[in-house]
């Protein structure tokens, strides 16, 4: 009987197992079977041309990419130190008394959803920069600080975890050889939680590629590689966003299931990056 | 009443009325302590778990104050100066006072690197005097037969024993006149401990060591003088010979004959 009831529980839990597998698997084939008369039409060369014109059936995806990268490279060079502080402080240098208030409050602010992040950011946001910079407001500036904005608690939260997980023993033997607390933050905190920051730095990346809400309310959707930081443009789930509902020629609809594709490979390639680090630090770890 | 021998070598340490109360705490955890430990020579600190032995051990090199709201009383006296006061200098204070814990706490990078951390916190930059000190100091703690091939390698990857041994190298290569060791052997094995044991006899020619330890034998076999603590008092201290062949005092004689702890 035990015996049966342990087979079943491995089949169980197997089968829920494979259909994960099984989903991703279905959506990369929609995907695929959708975007097949775009990828027939264009091929490769569609990730190189960026000129997108539905009305003359032309479609490329560069600025789309070119917009994704960049706001999310903004937004992770905006991100990144900052969260680092934040974790820092939280970890190691805040009195008891403050440590939980704050670090309650930065997850609280991980947990807002991203619309609200996109609504504060054009009427809020927009017109500082307008004022500050000139131009429209809307544009790459204010996608990336808001995309930090964004991302950033989150990644201060699991970036804070893992320099938690620094052993007391560990900082004491630091200090007990003449360390100072910086030198204990840089050479023992930072090389203990490394694999942990980088893994939230990945995650946090994960997230930014693929934020859709936040970035359509002040990125613009224009298809034009952007010459000014202050440029209106586009990235890939903001196009998605703004344009299925106009969508009505064939070539287009696929062009946009392609667009879709690509951006679930970047999403894709960042998360087993973000994977591989988590892994290297299990080993490690022993 | 405490029997506190009076020791005829020149005091590496003393503490004068010590006192010391944890934050928050109603009472003190360490009661008016005045103990001398004698220059080159191995003082161990024995008693049941929770008397204070390590409470004591770190306030030698001021732990304590990592953490808020702890409080000092009394004097410990180093280089004639006591060390309690505002004014010290905690950073050059745990670079002449060293410290060993109770679980080897390799640093999470080579091996060189380990042993160089303090003295590069020490200013010191020059490649060949780092080389030739970290050298040193893996050979003092006798284990270089074993690193000199690896240096580069995470020192993580090493074994316990190796690794608290290069804890001991990497405290003295910044030549420390007094070592700390909390219970060094408690996460070892029987033959790594054996070795722990036989540096500590040997390192005592450079530097005043003060260890705490949970194993009487172990007291017994490496110390000159034993302290007996109970209850945040120091109840005895004596040559190691004369404490555990004809203790002075009532509790200690119970606490060595196994009658409780």
């Amino acid at each position: 009987m035990n015996k049966f009831l342990d087979r079943f529980f491995h089949l169980s839990t197997l089968s829920i197992a494979l259909l994960t597998l099984l989903i991703t698997g279905a959506i990369f084939g929609v995907l695929f079977e959708e975007a097949k008369p775009a990828i027939d039409a264009f091929g490769f060369e569609f990730i190189t041309n960026s000129k997108w014109a539905p009305n003359l059936e032309k479609f490329g995806a560069l600025p789309a990419i070119v917009g994704s990268i960049m706001s999310t490279s903004l937004a992770m060079g905006l991100a990144v130190p900052v969260a680092i502080g934040v974790a820092i402080f939280l970890s190691e240098i805040a009195p008891e008394k403050l440590k939980n208030p704050v670090g309650i409050s930065i997850e609280l602010l991980a947990a807002i959803p991203s619309v609200i992040y996109g609504m504060w950011g054009l009427f809020y946001f927009v017109p500082i920069i307008r004022d500050a910079f000139g131009g429209l407001g809307i544009g790459l500036l204010t996608a990336g600080i808001v995309l930090a904005v964004m991302i950033l608690p989150f990644m201060a939260a699991v970036t804070r975890d893992a320099m938690n997980t620094t052993p007391d023993i560990l900082k004491e033997s630091a200090y007990a050889l003449g360390g100072t607390k910086w030198d204990v933050v840089k050479d023992i905190v930072i090389t203990y939680a490394k694999a942990g920051i980088i893994g939230a730095a990945i995650l946090a990346l994960g997230r930014a590629v693929g934020e859709t809400m936040a970035v359509t309310f002040v990125m613009g959707n224009v298809h034009k590689i952007p010459s000014l930081i202050t440029d209106p443009t586009t990235s890939i789930p903001v196009a998605l966003a703004n344009e299925f509902a106009e969508a009505d020629e064939d070539l287009y609809f696929s062009s946009l299931f392609y667009l879709a594709m690509i951006l679930f490979m970047m999403s894709f390639a960042v998360i087993t990056f973000a994977k591989f680090a988590f892994l290297k630090r299990g080993r490690s770890a022993k | 009443m405490a029997t506190i021998i009076n020791i005829k070598e020149e005091k590496a340490l003393e503490t004068k009325k010590f006192e010391f109360t944890y934050a928050g705490a109603p009472e003190p955890s360490l009661k008016n302590i005045s103990m001398p430990i004698a220059k080159n020579k191995v003082t161990a600190l024995i008693g049941p778990s929770g008397c204070g032995k390590t409470t004591l051990l770190r306030s030698f090199n001021r732990m304590h104050d990592l953490y808020p709201g702890n409080n000092y009383g009394g004097e410990i006296l180093f280089e004639g100066r006591n060390i309690l006061t505002e004014k010290e200098d905690m950073i050059k204070l745990r670079t002449q006072i060293g410290m060993i814990f109770q679980k080897p706490t390799a640093f999470p990078m080579s091996i060189f690197n380990n042993v160089a951390y303090g003295l590069r916190l020490k200013g010191i930059k020059n490649k060949t005097e780092l080389a030739d000190r970290v050298e040193k100091a893996l050979k003092d703690a006798a284990i270089w037969k074993e690193t000199k091939a690896r240096l580069k390698d995470d020192a993580n990857g090493m074994s316990g024993g190796q690794q608290q041994r290069l804890c001991i190298a990497r405290a003295i290569a910044v030549e420390p006149e007094v070592l700390l060791f909390d219970e060094p052997t408690s996460a070892l094995d029987p033959i790594s401990t054996q070795g722990i044991e036989r540096l500590i006899i040997e390192l005592k020619e450079k530097v005043s060591i003060l260890i705490v330890t949970h194993n009487m034998q172990q007291a017994a076999r490496v110390s000159d003088y034993t302290g007996f603590m109970y209850l945040g008092d120091l109840i005895e201290l004596g040559k190691t010979e004369e404490l555990f062949v004809t203790p002075a005092e009532k509790l200690t004689e119970e606490y060595i004959t196994g009658k409780f702890g």
